[in-house]
């Protein structure tokens, strides 16, 4: 505990000495538009800086809250310019110059407003290769290879804050901490709905999809959860981040490396694949069987 | 299995010699067939050996299963190729005698029937009616403890809920939901509080929670005050067989069912908008109290779940 | 005779010419009078035509059912009340479980075998209800149901149901999330039924839904009750088979009068229990590489969890996808409700899928007004309307088990899940209408095409010196020439070369 309290001194020191200048400038240029908090919850320990850790740096921001369960911390406000400089590359057509979702004219249709998000909000949907979008047009973005690396996204959300701070900042699960068998018996109550109970994802109504969970890392598991991606209901005061933690371990161990002890797993289809080898390979090579047995005529 | 009517069927008393063609075995070389079976046995001794190490050791499942699959899948091929190919290859006949008896047979066995039991019965009307009547009433009254033992009566069991009137909101690990909990787009499942870990708690008081952004909200007549602060909640128990409805469409603002994709519409009293679901999923009317903790205002206005007889 | 006494010889002219079987067959002949109607039965004559085969997966699969279901009843616990898990599973480490689902885990993970025994019993199952499926296919388009077969189809069709029954109930009894689920539907289903469903639901269940009566209820019918009927009914369809004798396709030598085939011992056999064999190896097969129903990763059943994209085995899946694409009416009127949105798919459908399958040897008697005893089996093609109505059915049915993975299928083809069940609706409707055209047209088309179905023979194909080709039909297959061979009774006893070859004569081995 107290080394952890150490090295985010550490840390504070470290960003007051490199960018306290800069962050004192962009965030005092924000506090106009800052939004209110519907978007948060009040309940401790729930992914908003309602926590027992919080962190502040010297202009007074937060820069990190969470506990022994999930490190909320901002990205570094010293990468704001670069980030500005790669969203007016990347984003802006659609979400316009000003992050507020009015795109340049021209450009028609209504795109997420991304002010007072969170950094968390925009780092899931970069690093999980969603945004930018292959197809703005499509009914939903879909998991691909990442166009911009984590550094890059980091920068972009530290960009996007300063307009309005926003949380949850980007969560960081301390999975040694975590109880994988709380996480299963949350993830059946409140994840396998959508995912299914092996994560694998499957099509949902008029065109939407819940997106499989086999390769997600721990950090987007976590992003996702408390941020509500596109159709993915948030989970905030219903989930604590003990609890957010122990999904994320079930998660990145259980569903992501499952043990199929029996053979393979089937792609975890469930009774549908199990169907189709039952009838193909099993009565379908017996009956070969039973033809090389019997006659032909 | 053997036939209890043998004597009807006269048995052939023929020899064939030993070279007859019907007694050759069908391979053209029966020599490199037999080679063949023999190493499938071998084969197959050997993986049947190796099941019984296997089992010995403790091995994985499959390679117990390996073992004896490959076992018995080539004593069996091989015992079917010695069948085949190198058993007599026939073809053989037998014939077959018609199972219907003589009409004179027929006559015999209805005659006994009818002339013997109809007298009984035709002289003894009284008997044999008092006897039926008292048989059949054994047969309905048996019915009657054996079915009621099975279970207690539903009475109103079906139509209500454990919510009431001020039953606070609790989630899965039994706190009570302040009105600040939940950012707008969060989903939970909440029961009455102290029904949360009992099965008639899971099964019936389960409930959806949602909180939906107001603009996104059109409360229907009557209910302009069950939904305070964007907070919406609506059985979890799916009308149409019952699954638990926790699939949540925050764009769409869906609720759809993960058995049959009934869809629900959250911004309109959960009126099914496709699927099989005929009626909308009950809402539970909400208030906030005075220290801000959400609370029912009464049960369900109908009975939660799958249609049945008495749902009113 | 000598006196010659306890030489190797005359203990074996003592014992006559069979030996110890002979007199040990002979003691048991004094006691029950079995020699008639074994040898009988040695000599009974099985038909030798692979589809014939495909009711002896369906027993054998059953044979491997009862002998790994014995194995998993010594380690299973029927019980509902809760303890906390602490088992090798980690991740259900602490949880809240009942002991069905606890027992079924320590089975699969701590128990020598026990997983495969599991998985053996699971696909078995699969296989045992899909073999009867396409053994009943077989009888049907063949016309094996004909007078005098009738009665064996009907225990036929029972089978089918209760093997689909037995396996709904299999499947619930671990407790487990996606069985639990099941069996909510199952209560739902019986609530729907008028006037007396929620009191059959109550003494179903033993309460309201979830209870603690179902599994321990479950496991009495699912080990004892209706096994016990199926094997008796099984029974009653082997001796019925035994007793009106086997049918034949209809070929050489082959009459109503006769059967064309192989004698019981030791041909036939020989050849069944190696196939016992088989299917045993495949299912262990199956049993030890693909893994079947991991209910350690489902996690327990809680009545407020669930898994998307669940489905029962497959043998349930037209009552799914039934229930699935029937549209939302609702009976509402006076107090009253009929959830007709589940009653008819659920319950009527079914019904008279099976009540047709039941009705039909009697309604083809009524409707080709044929009354005779049949023996000889019929092509498919030449009874086009049978074949075609028989193929509609099918379709019908196995569109309907299609529409229950509607959510896999819009994935796969990434269309929307709406507008795939729209589609299945309409393919659920009009598909057999398309099938029957189809099938009799292809029967029709079949009945032309002599020959058709048997092998052939090329034609060699040769240039003479002029430059002239000459095609002449290759001989026939070594195999197909013993074929030619007239059919014969089975010999009471064989002539042998003597064992001296020098001697001119032969040896009669007689009784």
């Amino acid at each position: 505990m107290t080394s952890t309290v150490l090295k985010r001194c550490f840390a504070l020191s470290l960003l007051s000495l490199f960018c306290a200048g800069p962050a004192i400038a962009l965030v005092g240029s924000a506090q106009a538009s800052t939004k209110t908090t519907p978007y948060q919850t009040t309940r401790a320990n729930s992914g908003t800086p309602n926590s027992t850790h919080v962190t502040k740096n010297s202009s007074g921001v937060i820069i990190s809250y969470g506990n022994s369960s999930i490190t909320y911390r901002a990205p570094s406000a010293a990468l704001a310019t670069l980030g500005q400089a790669l969203y007016q590359e990347n984003c802006a057509s659609c979400h316009g110059t000003e992050a507020n979702g009015v795109p340049a004219s021209g450009v028609s249709g209504a795109f997420p407003d991304l002010v007072g998000l969170g950094p968390a909000t925009i780092t899931f949907w970069i690093n999980s290769g969603r945004m930018p979008a292959a197809n703005p047009r499509s009914v939903e973005a879909v998991r691909r290879i990442p166009r911009l690396d984590n550094g890059q996204a980091l920068a972009i959300a530290a960009w996007i804050d300063t307009l309005a701070p926003g949380y949850p900042l980007v969560p960081y699960p301390h999975l040694k901490n975590a109880n994988v068998s709380d996480g299963a018996a949350l993830f059946a109550l409140n994840c396998a709905s959508c995912h299914t109970i092996e994560g694998d994802g499957d099509a949902l109504a008029y065109g939407t999809s819940s997106p499989s969970l086999r390769h997600v890392p721990a950090i987007q598991v976590a992003e996702a959860i408390r941020t509500g991606p596109g159709n993915m209901p948030r989970f905030t005061g219903n989930l604590s981040d003990a609890q957010v933690n122990d999904v994320v371990k079930f998660v990145t161990t259980a569903i992501q490396h499952p043990q199929n002890i029996g053979g393979f797993g089937l792609g975890g289809l469930g009774p549908v694949a199990e169907g189709f080898v039952g009838l193909a390979l099993g009565v379908g090579v017996l009956a070969l069987v039973g033809f090389w047995v019997g006659e032909r005529d | 299995m053997s036939d209890p009517h043998e004597h009807r069927t006269p048995v052939a008393l023929k020899g064939l010699s030993a070279d007859d063609p019907h007694l050759q075995p069908a391979a053209p070389n029966p020599q490199l067939v037999e080679k063949v079976i023999a190493i499938c046995f071998v084969l197959g001794a050997l993986c049947v050996a190796g099941f019984g190490a296997c089992y010995w050791i403790n091995a994985q499942a499959w390679k117990l299963g390996a073992t004896m699959g490959f076992g018995l899948f080539f004593l069996g091929v091989g015992l079917v190729a010695w069948g085949k190919y190198l058993m007599p290859q026939g073809p053989f006949v037998e014939e077959r005698h018609t199972l219907a008896n003589s009409v004179a047979d027929r006559d015999a066995f209805a005659a006994a029937i009818v002339e013997r039991g109809g007298g009984v019965v035709q002289r003894r009307k009284l008997l044999g009616g008092l006897l039926g009547g008292g048989l059949g009433i054994f047969g309905v009254v048996a019915m009657f403890p054996l079915l009621r033992s099975l279970g207690p009566l539903p009475k109103t069991t079906l139509q209500h809920t454990d919510w009431a009137k001020g039953s606070y909101v609790v989630d899965q690990s039994g706190r009570r939901v302040q009105v600040g909990d939940f950012a707008i787009g969060s989903i939970a499942t909440v029961f009455p509080e102290g029904t949360q870990d009992s099965d008639r708690g899971q099964a019936v008081d389960q409930t959806v929670l949602i909180r939906v952004s107001n603009e996104a909200f059109t409360t229907m007549k009557g209910r302009e005050s069950w939904a305070p602060k964007g907070y919406v909640a609506y059985s979890k128990v799916c009308t149409h067989l019952g699954c638990p409805v926790g699939l949540y469409e925050q764009e769409l603002q869906l609720l759809v069912c993960p058995c049959h994709q009934s869809m629900f519409n959250v911004r309109n009293g959960a009126i099914p908008q496709f699927g099989p679901a005929p009626r909308p999923l009950p809402q539970l009317p909400l208030y906030i109290d005075s220290s801000g903790f959400l609370r029912s205002q009464s049960d369900f206005h109908e009975a939660v779940g799958p249609g049945f007889w008495e749902h009113q | 005779m000598t006196d010659v006494i306890n030489t190797q010889r005359s203990k074996r002219e003592a014992l006559g010419p069979y030996g110890r079987v002979g007199k040990t067959l002979g003691e048991l002949d004094d006691r029950l009078g079995v020699a008639k109607g074994g040898r009988t039965f040695m000599d009974k004559i099985f038909p030798d035509h692979w589809s014939f085969m495909l009711g002896e997966i369906a027993l054998y699969s059953f044979v491997i059912l009862l002998v790994t279901g014995v194995f998993l009843t010594l380690y299973f616990t029927p019980s509902q009340s809760y303890i906390t898990y602490h088992g090798s599973y980690l991740p259900l480490d602490g949880q809240k479980v009942s002991q069905a689902f606890a027992s079924t885990v320590n089975l699969s993970f701590a128990v020598r075998g026990g997983l495969l025994m599991r998985q053996m019993h699971h696909w078995a199952c699969d296989i045992f209800v899909g073999a009867i499926v396409v053994h009943m296919a077989r009888v049907f388009f063949t016309g094996a149901f004909r007078k005098p077969r009738e009665l064996n189809w009907t225990i036929g069709t029972t089978l089918l149901i209760l093997a689909i029954l037995n396996g709904f109930l299999g499947y619930s009894l671990p407790d487990d999330l996606v069985s639990g689920t099941g069996i909510r539907i199952a209560y739902s289903i019986i609530l729907s039924i008028p006037v007396v469903g929620s009191y059959l639901g109550f003494l179903v269940f033993g309460g309201n839904f979830p209870g603690t009566a179902i599994i321990p209820r479950f496991f009495i019918l699912h080990c004892l009750i209706v096994p016990a009927i199926i094997v008796g009914l099984v029974g009653a369809h082997l001796f019925l088979l035994v007793r009106q004798k086997h049918t034949q396709f209809p070929g050489e030598g082959r009459t109503e009068k006769n059967v064309v085939g192989s004698p019981m011992f030791p041909v036939f056999m020989a050849k069944t229990t190696g196939f016992l064999f088989v299917v045993g190896g495949i299912t262990a097969l199956l049993g030890a590489f693909a893994q079947v129903n991991p209910i350690w990763q489902f996690g327990p059943y809680e009545a407020s969890r669930i898994s998307y994209a669940v489905q029962p085995d497959w043998y349930m899946g037209f009552l799914d996808g039934a229930l699935r694409i029937w549209p939302s009416w609702s009976f509402h009127n006076w107090g009253h409700t009929i959830p007709f949105e589940v009653l008819i798919p659920a319950v009527i459908l079914p019904g008279l899928i099976f009540n047709l399958a039941f009705v039909w040897p009697m309604l083809e008697r009524k409707f080709t007004n044929d009354h005779e005893i049949h023996h000889l089996l019929d092509r498919p093609s030449n009874r086009p309307k049978r074949t075609a109505a028989g193929v509609a059915v099918l379709t019908f049915v196995i569109m309907l088990f299609v529409a229950s993975s509607t959510d896999v299928l819009a994935k796969f083809f990434d269309v929307s899940l709406n507008t795939m069940l729209v589609a299945m609706r309409v393919l659920v409707i009009i598909s057999p209408f398309i099938a029957y055209p189809i099938t009799y047209k292809i029967c029709r088309e079949l009945q032309g095409f002599v020959g058709g179905g048997k092998r052939k023979t090329p034609n060699v194909v040769t240039r003479t010196a002029e430059g002239q080709y000459v095609a002449t039909p290759s001989p026939v297959y070594v195999d197909d020439v013993h074929r030619g061979l007239p059919a014969t009774p089975v010999p009471t006893f064989i002539t042998e070369e003597p064992e001296d070859a020098g001697e001119n004569g032969v040896r009669v081995v007689d009784r």
